[in-house]
């Protein structure tokens, strides 16, 4: 049976609003990448979506992923069960049990500010979030990291290619963002 | 199997802080890069000043396992912009993607299938990329301290400090 609810109390509860401060988040993922470069290496996360796709090609066509030598290289000896990738399985872990500690699994398909420029379909929202995706990671492997990598990592390092990739999807996102969600805020 | 139940925990400890300090939220980031909400660019600061002072602390006892991304300017340029707008048209980036994932959002769950795509992608394209655009402005993996030729700690402390008190100056919500 359906509870009588208001559609509008619904709104507001669909993100995840922070239950953390930034500077708590931000003390916290610092630790956490200098305990990983002083353990292991600097995070990272973009590589493991190569190696996952590897994998299972591998699986399928094992002649068509050992053509491709990037593909070969990136996931070495067809595994998952390495440091790199296990890091990366933590991430949604962590995400799952923070979520459900602190009640904030929310589930919707459009988020806030996409409905208020594009509108509520959620076939649109989808359909651009394949193609952001897409782009996400081609850029990310091009550039040899994401903002794990290449932004946190990276900067820590003081390495000069993180500097020109972190400027650059800056720039690039924010010069989007204003494009896309022009008329999100003043639509009534 | 030590290492794996390691890399389990810090990658659940770091999924874990992006849920909480809601750099996992569609909302959060798309205000970052409209720059109406500069509450995860004040954390990326955080995490970067802390970052900075700590890994060069460990590198000091020689104690850091670094790995420096390799630099080919047009390259990264490019990537960078390609980056910027997926980021922007999904509000996720490869890692938080993953985090909100798992907190219910079925347009995370498509980006990262959009993203298994763009990786194969880049991945068949690579051997055309690696002798056309990553041939240009290809330098390896340089830093700055390499460049200066003086040890990283005394450009990590201070950057590190600037960075911490950017982020504690700048506003939630700019005007």
């Amino acid at each position: 049976m359906k509870k009588n609810i208001p559609n509008r109390l619904e709104a507001p509860h669909e993100e995840s609003n922070p239950v953390l401060s930034w500077w708590a988040g931000g003390i916290g993922i610092g630790l956490v990448l200098i305990v990983a470069v002083g353990l292991v290496q600097p995070i990272g996360v973009s590589a493991q979506y190569v190696v996952l796709d590897g994998v299972l090609l591998h699986q399928v066509l094992p002649d068509v992923a050992s053509r491709s030598s990037y593909l070969a290289k990136t996931a070495q000896g067809w595994t998952l069960a390495t440091y790199e990738f296990f890091f990366v399985l933590g991430i949604p872990l962590g995400a799952l049990l923070a979520a459900m500690a602190t009640t904030r699994f929310r589930t919707r398909v459009v988020p806030v500010e996409w409905k208020k420029r594009f509108g509520s379909n959620p076939g649109n929202r989808l359909v651009w979030s394949f193609v952001g995706g897409f782009l996400l990671l081609f850029g990310a492997r091009f550039g040899g990291g994401c903002t794990s990598g290449h932004m946190i990592s990276g900067m820590s390092q003081l390495a000069i290619s993180s500097v020109v990739f972190s400027a650059a999807l800056f720039i690039s996102g924010i010069i989007t963002a204003r494009v896309l969600y022009r008329d999100g805020a003043s639509r009534c | 199997m030590l290492i794996l139940a390691l890399g389990l925990a810090l990658g659940a400890a770091f999924g874990g802080l992006l849920q909480l300090s809601g750099a996992s939220s569609h909302t959060k980031i798309v205000n970052a890069l409209r720059l109406k909400d500069l509450t995860i660019m004040k954390l990326i600061l955080m995490a970067i000043g802390v970052g900075l002072i700590g890994v060069y602390a460990l590198d000091l006892f020689g104690l850091a396992n670094m790995k420096v991304k390799e630099l080919y300017i047009l390259g990264i340029v490019i990537a960078g912009g390609i980056f910027g707008v997926g980021f922007a048209l999904t509000g996720y980036c490869p890692g938080t993607a993953l985090a909100a994932c798992a907190e219910g959002k079925p347009d995370a769950w498509v980006t990262v299938l959009g993203g298994l795509c763009g990786a194969l992608a880049f991945a068949f394209m690579f051997p055309e990329v690696e002798e056309s655009l990553l041939a240009v402005g290809r330098y390896g993996p340089v830093t700055i301290p390499d460049l200066v030729g003086i040890h990283g700690i005394w450009i990590a402390v201070p950057l590190g400090v600037v960075c911490i008190w950017l982020a504690t100056r700048l506003p939630e919500q700019p005007a």
